[in-house]
């Protein structure tokens, strides 16, 4: 396969993460994991998991992303997914795709205000 | 309605259903399919994909390039030899799974696509069939 590298940065105290563009089973697996050790190492208040590159979101994607941000807020942190394209956001909600329990952003900007300042909230319920 | 084109590409393993993705996204930009019918095409052969994988372990994507009186599609059918389905009605009730999935699996397909017809024989195997017709 290609290689799908998930970049993954601390800015302040913030853990950035960006996805590939279409992700394998193995690098969404490695994606859990990889932010989970770097919760731990960084110590980071929140996770903001960039998904602008993506351009197909289907119900494992989606259901590993759900429970990443879970447990995340079992670590104390929390996550913010920003950047979904429409084509995504569209599929997505036709697919019934729900993502329960997850903050959103329209960008990586406004997610990182969102973690700086957390009003008003924007959890999908 | 005759076919323009037609392969197959087999599901044995996950990076299949990465290449079955790639084959997909290829087809329906070359039919000019809008960004959202592509993303919608795609998604849906992904989880067909790994349907057949997750329940099954092997199968076949064969898809094809439809030309009705002019009306462009693709088709994408996969196959398993798998246990079947027992209640299909029940597989395409929202919320249903026997997998570790989502259990939206089979009615969010069939929302994202045309058409979809689902061929299953306890024992012997599952046929899923879904169409996108172009949009002019």
């Amino acid at each position: 396969m290609t290689n799908q590298n998930i970049s993954l940065v601390k800015v302040r105290n913030t853990l950035l993460v960006t996805m590939p563009a279409d992700p394998d089973d193995v690098t969404v697996t490695t994606l859990q994991e990889e932010v989970l050790g770097a919760m731990e190492e960084y110590r980071p208040k929140g996770l903001v998991l960039d998904i602008s590159a993506v351009e197909t979101l289907d119900s494992f994607f989606a259901r590993t992303i759900t429970e990443t941000s879970r447990m995340v807020t079992m670590m104390g942190g929390q996550t913010v997914i920003a950047g979904m394209r429409p084509s995504v956001a569209i599929t997505a909600t036709q697919l019934g795709l729900t993502m329960v329990g997850t903050f959103t952003a329209l960008t990586v900007d406004r997610a990182l205000d969102l973690l700086t300042h957390p009003h008003p909230r924007r959890r999908i319920r | 309605m005759s076919d323009l084109a037609r392969g197959n590409i087999p599901i044995k393993s996950e990076n299949d259903i990465v290449a079955a993705r790639r084959v997909v996204r290829d087809l329906a930009t070359q039919l000019c399919f809008g960004v959202t019918d592509v993303t919608r095409v795609i998604t849906a052969a992904s989880e067909l994909a790994r349907n057949v994988f997750l329940y099954v372990g092997a199968g076949v994507m064969w898809w094809s390039i439809l030309d009705q009186c002019g009306e462009v599609g693709l088709e994408l059918t996969f196959e398993d030899h798998g246990a079947g389905i027992p209640d299909v009605e029940q597989a395409m009730t929202p919320g249903y799974s026997t997998s570790r999935g989502l259990g939206l699996g089979l009615p969010g397909v069939k929302r994202l696509m045309d058409e979809m017809e689902i061929h299953t024989e306890v024992g012997k195997g599952t046929t899923v069939r879904v169409r996108k017709w172009l949009r002019k």
